[in-house]
Formats: C-alpha cells, sequence, structure tokens
C-alpha cells in the first residue's frame, strides 16, 4: 500500500467519524437541522440516530473494502479518491433523509419573540488594539523587506517582494470583519441567566477565531517573505514553514475540541433547568435549505445565524450584507493576487 | 423572579410590533424596573435578538423620547433619563387613551368580566402589577 492509500483510508475514517458525530453537536432541541422537543430527541430521535448512524459506519466500511482493493489492483489511480467521495455522498444521504423523517416531528415555532433590555458586550474580542496587531506585524516584515530587500546576489527576486504581505493584509482584513459582524450582527436566543452567559461566550471565542487566524496567518507570511530573502535565507531554516503550521494545527484543535464539549451556542455546557425558556435557535426550519445546510432568510435581518449542521455560526444567505462579505472576499482576492503574481 | 428586563413582541397581536416595544419599554419605566440613567441596547442589537427590521425598534426608541423617558444615542442605542413631570395635559391624547380603554372594558365586559372585576384588575394595573 502506498502512503497516499493509506491517507486516503484515514480521510474515509475521519469522515466518518465526522458524521457519526454530527446530531450531537446542534443545540439539545435540534435534531438533524430541525427544531423538536427534548422529549423527542430522548426517545423516538435516538432510533433515528441510530439508523443514520448505522449507514453512516456502513458505507464507511465499504468505502474502505473498496480503498483497500483499489490499492492492491490499482495503486497509482486517481480512482483511489472515489471511495472518499462516495463515502461522504452515502453519509450526506443518511443525513438529509434522517432530516426530513425529523421534519414529521418539527414543533411549530413561537409567535412569541423575547429580547433583553440589558445591552450585550458587541465589541471585538481583545479590542481594537488587539486586531489591529496583524496589520503591524506585516508592516514590520514590510519594513524589513524594504530595509534589506538588495543584499543578494542579484537583489531582490524579480517578482513583486511585498506579494505576500499584501495577500496576508486581505486576509486579515477579511478575518477583521467577519469578526466584526459574527459580534455585532448575530442574534442572542438565551434572554438571560447561565444560558445566555453561555451563550455570549460561544459567541465571543467564534468571533475571537478569525482574528486569531489573521494572526496565524500575518506571522505565516511574514516569516515566509523574511526567510525568502537572500539577507536572511541561511538563518531562519525549516523553523518559519513548520512552526506557523504547527501552531495554526494546535490552536484548531484546541478551538474545536472546546465547542465540541460546550455544544453549539454554548448550550451542552448549561443545565437543562437554566436552559428552560430557550427553545430552538429562534430561525424558521423552513428557511434552511439542503437538510439544513444554509439559511435562507430575507426576513431576518441577522447576517450570521448559528449552524443547524455542525458547530459555529453560518451566513443568512437571504440578507444582502452577507452577499456584499461573500463578493467583498472573492473581488479582494482576486484583485490582490492579480496584482501580487 | 425579577430577572433583567425584557421585551416581547407576539407576531400574531394586531397591535404594530413598535407599539408592542414601546408598550413593553414604557411598563418599565412607569414601574421604575428601568431607572434613569440605564443604557438601552442599540437599535441593531434589540433588532436583531427580536428578529425585526431596524426601523421597528427605531421608531419605539423616537416614540419614548418624544414621551421624555429617553435620550436617543448614536450608535449607542438610548439611555433612560429623568423625566421631568408631564407636560401640559394633552387633553386630545387623554381622550383618545380613554376611548381605546373603554373598548378594552367593552371587550372585557363582552368576555364575562363584571365591572367590579374590570375595576380591580385596572386599580391592580395603575399600581403597577402585571396583567
Amino acid at each position: 500500500m502506498t502512503s497516499a492509500s493509506w491517507f486516503l483510508m484515514l480521510v474515509v475514517a475521519v469522515h466518518a467519524f465526522v458524521f457519526h458525530v454530527l446530531p450531537r453537536l446542534s443545540r439539545p432541541d435540534i435534531l438533524f437541522a430541525v427544531t423538536v422537543s427534548e422529549a423527542f430527541v430522548a426517545g423516538e430521535g435516538r432510533r433515528l440516530v441510530f439508523r443514520y448512524r448505522t449507514i453512516v459506519w456502513i458505507g464507511a466500511a465499504a468505502a474502505l473494502a473498496i480503498s483497500l482493493l483499489l490499492s492492491a489492483t490499482r495503486p497509482d489511480s486517481v480512482w483511489q479518491a472515489l471511495p472518499v467521495a462516495g463515502n461522504v455522498v452515502v453519509a450526506s444521504t443518511a443525513w438529509y433523509l434522517a432530516h426530513r423523517k425529523a421534519r414529521a416531528h418539527a414543533v411549530p415555532p413561537s409567535d412569541v419573540r423575547v429580547a433583553s433590555l440589558v445591552p450585550r458586550d458587541s465589541s471585538l474580542p481583545g479590542g481594537a488594539l488587539f486586531a489591529a496587531g496583524p496589520f503591524a506585524i506585516l508592516l514590520a516584515a514590510a519594513l524589513v523587506v524594504y530595509t534589506y530587500r538588495g543584499d543578494g546576489p542579484d537583489g531582490a527576486d524579480a517578482s513583486n517582494p511585498f506579494g505576500l504581505l499584501e495577500l496576508a493584509a486581505v486576509q486579515v482584513a477579511i478575518m477583521l470583519t467577519i469578526a466584526v459582524t459574527m459580534v455585532g450582527r448575530s442574534r442572542q436566543i438565551a434572554v438571560d441567566g447561565p444560558a445566555a452567559a453561555a451563550e455570549q461566550r460561544f459567541r465571543r471565542v467564534n468571533a475571537l477565531v478569525p482574528v486569531l487566524v489573521g494572526y496565524l496567518g500575518a506571522i505565516a507570511m511574514s516569516a515566509m517573505t523574511v526567510a525568502s530573502m537572500p539577507a536572511f535565507a541561511n538563518t531562519l531554516g525549516g523553523v518559519v514553514w513548520y512552526l506557523p503550521q504547527l501552531a495554526f494545527m494546535l490552536f484548531g484543535l484546541g478551538v474545536a475540541s472546546w465547542m465540541f464539549r460546550v455544544g453549539q451556542g454554548g448550550q451542552r455546557a448549561v443545565s437543562p433547568a437554566a436552559r428552560r425558556d430557550v427553545h430552538g435557535d429562534a430561525t424558521p426550519d423552513h428557511a434552511w435549505r439542503v437538510g439544513g445546510m444554509y439559511y435562507v432568510n430575507a426576513n431576518d435581518p441577522a447576517m450570521w445565524v448559528e449552524n443547524r449542521v455542525g458547530l459555529g455560526y453560518t451566513l443568512n444567505l437571504g440578507n444582502w450584507r452577507a452577499w456584499l462579505l461573500i463578493v467583498g472576499m472573492i473581488l479582494a482576492f482576486m484583485v490582490v493576487s492579480r496584482l501580487v503574481f | 423572579m425579577a430577572g433583567a428586563p425584557r421585551v416581547s413582541l407576539n407576531l400574531e397581536s394586531p397591535t404594530p410590533a413598535y407599539r408592542q416595544i414601546a408598550n413593553d419599554l414604557r411598563r418599565h419605566l412607569v414601574e421604575e424596573r428601568l431607572k434613569p440613567g440605564d443604557l438601552l441596547p442599540p437599535i441593531r442589537q434589540l433588532a436583531l435578538d427580536l428578529g425585526v427590521h431596524f426601523n421597528t425598534v427605531a421608531l419605539a426608541y423616537r416614540l419614548l423620547a418624544d414621551e421624555g423617558w429617553l435620550e436617543l444615542k448614536r450608535r449607542r442605542g438610548a439611555a433612560v433619563i429623568a423625566r421631568e413631570a408631564p407636560r401640559a395635559v394633552d387633553r386630545r391624547k387623554l381622550d383618545h387613551l380613554l376611548k381605546q380603554l373603554g373598548h378594552v372594558a367593552a371587550e372585557l365586559r363582552s368576555a364575562g368580566m363584571s365591572s367590579r372585576q374590570i375595576s380591580a384588575a385596572l386599580h391592580r394595573l395603575a399600581q403597577g402589577a402585571k396583567p
């Protein structure tokens, strides 16, 4: 077996595990992206989850068997990627079927909406100065490049020496936009008490993620840019390539494990008594499309809403600001990429 | 249980959303659960939490600012201010409110409440008790 075969089999196993835990990540009264009663989740819902997981693991087992077969017969074929894709298709279909079954038990949305009259903190986690950090890092790297760019056999590289830094600056700006809109344009569902505190903490950690991704991007790009200069080529070594990647992985694992522990909206870490007044996620079931993957509701002023498949937040595709962000991100990367490379 | 003040909105109510929000806020203000110096959430935040257009909340805040309860703060919502004694009685407004009260009283009578029960309920409400 080649290392590629082992890797693809690992991907199949990871996919199966992710699909296995997916139903557990939602709020306690949301199952397969449908708002149901907690009694249903504890009763009939368990059987639904069991059937879904059985299909997921049978699909994964079949994919692994096909992977083994292909690695023995066609070790260098591109067909080896087929079991990975097939596994995702089977698991997604199982999710969709379970979603349709759960819809029959959906709880009708409440006609009454309640909100707290106590203002909550909607500032950027860490403050504006902390958020400006990645730009300061990039600026420092740009100064170094500017100072030493002539120190080499042929001077600087023929391409733009600031290219990676410019790209990183765009990435940081996008990450900050995501963070700002996430804290400022998402809905608080729990009104008060421990449930509201847990939800607010969850939101702020989610908004902190893009800020820190901006830091990691700025550090990595700055290090790569400086290391690629002739003046520093022999002093920094491979550490500049691996250290940011390692930090990125550790950070991702840390956040993912915390989010997995507290569940969507931080609500699984709250006692059932404390979230007595919290029902669903204040979004109508009918606005969730493709088995709960996408939220499209033009009548909802929220730009970000809690994901129903997985953890964290997703954009409300019925909100024009969400589209502005998406199109802005694409355009910014296209324009900068064209200018840089 | 006296938790943090809340505002609620019934989507099925014939009362316009901005009126419902203003009514809830006014009740908290009259019953002094919101006191001078207290800050209210920014318009955007309350609108997002209630799932209504920003203008709906802005209208409710504006209504209470006109009544002298709130001072509107740019981008920071509104602050409760010390309200001076009501200005000169607005006769037309009082007549309008009393007329509305008359309609409600008639509805309560037709729903089976006696006039004594209506008086007692009204007295309780005037004292600041919940309906």
